[in-house]
């Protein structure tokens, strides 16, 4: 690359720009559901913390995608500081034509 | 001709960084005959025929196939699954993951050319789309010519196909996890829980997208196994190549001249290869990690060195070895750890299956207190003994506690009767006299055996504790 401080991700295609936060978290919060429900019953959960009362598959279901939020998170924060940092000698309000 | 000026792909290797950051051109994958198609044709049409049909079927009047996940229960026809018994799922996975290694070793993408359900599922896509639409070169009509009510009504033709097709997809799907029945019940009296009205929609729209639209993009940007597949290769695995010794260097000529004559290679240039490729690449330019394997540019180029009268074979499935004239083997260290630890792992499967007890006990000490003096001056300690039975008939239990001597036991202790896959709880008082106790901290056994069936019996330790011992 000509341009060292370019954006690695500048010029991947979109699709491949979010498949790499949303499918790796899928992918390891379906491992995590199925390994998490194996253990636990939602059911025995529900009734445990007082909360409302939950279908096994109304719990599987929230377990799921409070899984793949949390891991979709932490993919897109690899992703974000992945980028390059600012150059050594950069200073405020000089023009570097990266944001 | 103008379906030439299509084939964007690159010819040469500086290309691939600008092709891998350039916007997706779609791809629009010509129809193909011949013996690999035909291969292709079957497998899906039995792939997906066991996909829909197989949560109908019925065994000993249940579902035969259930991953019943309300109930926390598999049904895998006489067999039945527990959460106790992740074990069995955890191996199951291993081996799948190892025959994919081992077939890869072997034959290459197999898997992904013939099995992938996101290969099957395309192809289905594709053929609604070309019921519809028609061939190549009138989809690409559609989509390059004027919008019309005539293209509006083709198009909204399709996706009504799609739709419901991926619906019908997301319904059955469902149906592996909840009885599919009582589903099918539901959803015709429209009474269908939030949940699984939920999941049905959540299924159909991840294969409307992955087979209508996403397509070959998946198996580029989001599946693991195409970016590391060829750590399993090696010179010996089977791939689909084009012999550029014969071929080149390629040109168009007149039918009935050979390659000689024009002082041309075999290959005419034609592009159907490309045409025909469902990920869009050059099967010319040498093996690419986009080629899933599906041999559609075999039957095409064939088809073609047949009405040429030249000899097939100018693309065909090769290795590396082979195509330098070498000699090929079967089989190699590689193939061999493989197919060792497959053995391995089935056998012990079918064993751990094969020899499974139906039976599992849980000990819970009484968390209350650490132990009780009875009136009588014995230790006693306070247990709730979970039962179940996992077998597919009901059970009569006998219970035992043995590791301290002269043990009593207050509670249920014979004829304890548990139906198949029910859950039993059992409240035990174990009591001892104190000059019994060795220490403080002492570990005693609960067993447990069917009267029914005298194999079935488990064994489960738990620990005794009395006083501090002078």
């Amino acid at each position: 690359m000509s341009q060292p401080m370019k954006n690695p991700d500048a010029d991947l295609p979109v699709v491949q720009r979010l498949a790499s936060i949303f499918w790796p978290s899928f992918l390891t919060a379906a491992g995590f559901t199925v390994i998490f429900f194996t253990l636990f019953d939602p059911v025995q959960l529900s009734l445990i913390s007082g909360g409302p009362a939950i279908t096994r598959l109304g719990g599987y279901t929230i377990g799921f995608f409070s899984f793949w939020a949390l891991t979709a998170l932490s993919c897109a924060l690899t992703c974000y500081f992945r980028r390059p940092c600012k150059p050594s000698g950069y200073k405020p309000g000089h023009q570097s034509g990266n944001t | 001709m103008s379906e030439t000026k299509e084939n964007k792909t690159p010819t040469q290797s500086d290309d691939i960084d600008q092709v891998l950051y350039k916007k997706r051109e779609k791809i629009y994958p010509r129809e193909v005959h011949g013996t690999f198609a035909m291969l292709r044709n079957t497998a899906m049409v039995t792939l997906l025929g066991l996909y829909y049909v197989l949560p109908w079927l019925t065994w000993e009047g249940r579902q035969a196939l259930l991953f019943d996940l309300p109930a926390r229960k598999f049904y895998i026809f006489g067999l039945t699954f527990w959460p106790q018994d992740f074990f069995f799922l955890a191996v199951a996975l291993i081996i799948a993951a190892l025959s994919l290694f081992f077939f890869t070793a072997l034959a290459g993408r197999l898997w992904c050319g013939y099995a992938c359900p996101q290969t099957v599922w395309t192809e289905i896509f594709l053929l609604m789309e070309r019921w519809v639409e028609g061939g190549r070169r009138q989809r690409i009509k559609l989509d390059k010519g004027p919008k019309s009510l005539h293209t509006l009504r083709i198009k909204a033709t399709k996706q009504i196909l799609w739709i419901a097709f991926s619906l019908w997809t997301g319904f059955t799907f469902v149906g592996y996890f909840t009885p599919i029945h009582d589903l099918w019940h539901h959803l015709i009296t429209w009474s269908l829980g939030p949940w699984e009205t939920f999941w049905i929609f959540f299924y159909s729209f991840a294969t409307y997208g992955n087979a209508g639209f996403m397509r070959e993009q998946v198996c580029i940007y989001m599946c693991p196994y195409a970016r590391f597949q060829s750590a399993m290769f090696d010179r010996d695995t089977l791939i689909i190549s084009y012999d550029p010794k014969r071929g080149e260097p390629r040109g168009s000529r007149k039918r009935g001249k050979t390659g000689k004559e024009v002082g041309l290679g075999d290959c005419i240039d034609c592009k159907l290869c490309v045409q025909v490729c469902p990920t869009g690449i050059d099967i010319r330019d040498g093996l690419q990690y986009q080629c899933i394997g599906c041999a559609a540019c075999i039957d095409v180029c064939d088809d073609v060195m047949d009405k040429m009268g030249y000899p097939k074979g100018l693309i065909k499935y090769t290795t590396e070895n082979a195509m330098e004239g070498k000699k090929a083997h079967l089989l190699r260290p590689r193939v061999i750890i493989y197919s060792l630890l497959l053995a391995i792992l089935v056998g012990g499967f079918i064993y751990g299956v094969a020899t499974r007890v139906p039976l599992e006990v849980d000990v819970i000490r009484d968390r209350n207190s650490l132990y009780n003096e009875t009136d009588a001056g014995l230790v006693e300690n306070v247990y709730n003994l979970k039962l179940i039975n996992m077998d597919e008939h009901p059970q009569r239990y006998r219970l035992s506690v043995s590791g301290i001597d002269n043990l009593r036991v207050v509670g249920p202790t014979d004829d304890i009767d548990v139906q198949s896959g029910a859950v039993v709880d059992l409240p035990l008082r174990v009591q001892v006299d104190p000059i019994e106790l060795k220490s403080t901290s002492n570990e005693i056994v609960f067993h447990v055996e069917s009267k029914t069936n005298p194999a079935i019996r488990y064994d489960a330790k738990a620990r005794f504790l009395g006083p501090v011992v002078r």
